[in-house]
């Protein structure tokens, strides 16, 4: 329903709305999703006690931004997306789109694109009758339906493969032709639900190259992933959930920072040297070369011993935790 | 939004059609033109009564199935595959997509119906049967039928598993055959409660007997209009009220 030139949505549950509303950032970004205080709970059956797979869980996604909805196997990010997609509703909470994308619940779906996980289509179609069939929805005339997928197809390697009937495809074809049909109409926002699983390591830089040219384009790319290093490659923000809660929302670059170690690494040719500075460890003699372990403090009272005994420095390095890392410490925190 | 629904119909048509499932509806009709063969050598007088019997048999018999098999998977397996949110992911409301893909399978029953109706109708004529607008009417009813059964499955596939709606659906079918027969027994009448209950039932669900004239074909007998207006009002109305039933529900439905 229109209600003062703002789509609301009220589903099942009369708590959940999704409305369009102008939405600034502090630093000035637009927002395309506001994702406000939603919970989910899901019942088995009658007598089962109520699973709750989401809680009280609010983010914000960037217009223009790459960011990685990142969380172990039922940790909620396919229940968010889901709810995002109006596939399920929520026990209570709200979202918001950006008006960018429209005021009426068909403007926006026209500028979303999104892929669900493991994806399998319709067995008996050809993939050209199935990207005629979805760029159709999509509202396209059949030349641009064409014309994305001659510019497209080849890109994903499966413009030889366009005639087949969908169950000759591989796993990594349906998923190649499953991001086609995401990215045929051109949206503004991509979401995509663990795009990369299942693909062998060529399909999956191919995919991740595809994905960063979307971005660069200045669409919003939304995408969940258990694989903490794609997003860590690719994403600018990362949403981080954990049994159905919100444990981090922000910069990838910032929450790389906040877990930096004060240590460098320091690598000497040969094994005579020995700091003098209190805050050291060997950490291993391999070869002809000793390695350290050194507090930032004393870094630069190490490299005046170093230059004052010759010591042969062959390496200096600031530790930096990677995001594997830091996701499987607040885990296991 | 026409426009939707007919990919959403032409798709769904086209998925259905390339599973080969009208193989069966090809297989049945060679069974029909051997068997009229065969009716001929060994029946006396009326070879072609028994080419319409068999021929309107069959041909509600596999209409009946595709609506029973196919429309019980109809829905959860668009839910199970995830297809389901390729297509409402785009600008598509879930009215559309539920209705186009019932329109779709509506589509193969009509074919499977053409088929199996064209032939019959050809035996029997070849062997001096006559074509009139009864043999019509019970092809056209039988649609209806099918059509009923499939809103049946599809309306109760969206609480039920594949098996307990196909299931489920077959004991309605059956028991909406029978439901008029079982009331005119003596054990019936002379039970009061059992009677009042199978009335409530006859409100409730679904009369297919009303829908049933092949017993009328064979036989010759006669039918007023204000019957055959009633019982085609019957079978609209219900299948209209059963689709909206569907629509409602699945705009509703968690698709999880």
């Amino acid at each position: 329903m229109k209600v003062d030139g703002t789509y609301k949505k009220k589903g099942g549950n009369e708590n959940q709305e999704i409305s369009v509303a102008k939405l600034r950032l502090n630093h000035n970004d637009f927002i395309m999703l506001k994702f406000k205080e939603i919970t989910k709970t899901f019942k088995t059956d009658l007598t089962a006690q109520a699973f709750k797979a989401l809680d009280q869980v609010s983010f914000e996604i960037p217009e223009g931004s790459m960011v990685g909805f990142l969380g172990a196997n039922g940790a909620g990010k396919t229940t968010s997306i889901k709810i995002i997609m109006d596939f399920i509703r929520a026990d209570s909470g709200s979202m918001e789109f950006s008006p960018k994308l429209g005021s009426t619940r068909s403007e926006i779906f026209k500028k979303i694109g999104f892929l669900p996980e493991r994806p399998y289509f319709y067995p008996n179609l050809t993939g050209r009758e199935f990207l005629y069939f979805l760029g159709g929805l999509s509202e396209l005339r059949k030349s641009e339906i064409e014309q994305n997928m001659t510019k497209w197809a080849p890109r994903f390697k499966i413009d030889h493969a366009l005639n087949r009937p969908l169950k000759t495809y591989s796993k990594g074809m349906l998923q190649r032709i499953g991001f086609l049909s995401t990215i045929l109409h051109d949206p503004e926002f991509v979401i995509l639900d663990e795009p990369i699983s299942g693909l062998d390591p060529i399909g999956r830089k191919e995919l991740k190259d595809v994905i960063v040219e979307i971005h660069r384009a200045g669409k919003t790319v939304f995408f969940s992933s258990h694989i903490v290093s794609d997003i860590e490659e690719i994403c600018d923000r990362v949403i981080f959930l954990q049994n159905g809660k919100l444990v981090y929302d922000g910069g990838v670059q910032a929450l790389l920072d906040s877990h930096e170690k004060k240590d460098y690494l320091v690598k000497i040719m040969g094994h005579d040297f020995t700091p003098a500075t209190k805050h050291h460890s060997l950490v291993k003699l391999a070869g002809n070369i000793t390695t350290f372990l050194i507090h930032r403090n004393e870094k630069d009272e190490l490299l005046k011993e170093i230059l004052e005994k010759k010591a042969d420095l062959i390496g200096l390095e600031l530790i930096k935790p990677t995001l594997e890392e830091i996701f499987y410490h607040i885990r296991s925190n | 939004m026409l426009n939707k629904l007919f990919l959403i119909s032409f798709y769904t048509f086209k998925e259905i059609f390339k599973s080969k499932v009208l193989l069966i509806t090809l297989f049945i009709g060679i069974a029909l033109m051997v068997i009229t063969y065969v009716a001929t050598e060994f029946t006396y007088g009326t070879p072609e009564k028994v080419a319409l019997d068999f021929g309107l048999g069959m041909l509600s018999f596999s209409s009946l199935g595709i609506s029973l098999f196919l429309g019980a998977t109809l829905l959860p397996n668009e839910i199970n595959s995830r297809t389901v949110y390729t297509v409402i992911s785009r600008p598509v409301p879930r009215w559309v997509f539920i209705l186009g893909k019932v329109l779709g399978l509506s589509a193969i029953l009509f074919i499977n119906v053409f088929i199996l109706s064209v032939m019959t109708l050809a035996c029997s004529s070849l062997l001096g049967g006559e074509i009139n607008a009864m043999t019509i009417l019970a092809i056209v009813f039988n649609c209806l039928e099918s059509i009923l059964l499939l809103l049946v499955v599809v309306f109760l596939s969206l609480f039920l598993n594949t098996t307990l709606s196909t299931v489920v659906s077959l004991f309605i079918l059956i028991l909406g055959h029978a439901i008029k027969e079982t009331q005119t027994t003596t054990f019936v009448k002379e039970r009061v409660y059992l009677n009042t209950l199978l009335e409530f039932y006859h409100m409730v669900l679904p009369g297919f007997y009303k829908l049933n004239l092949k017993d009328f074909v064979i036989y010759k007998q006669t039918l007023d209009g204000t019957y055959l207006l009633s019982s085609f009002a019957y079978g609209t109305f219900y299948s209209l009220f059963l689709l909206f039933m569907i629509i409602f529900i699945f705009n509703k439905k968690n698709l999880d």
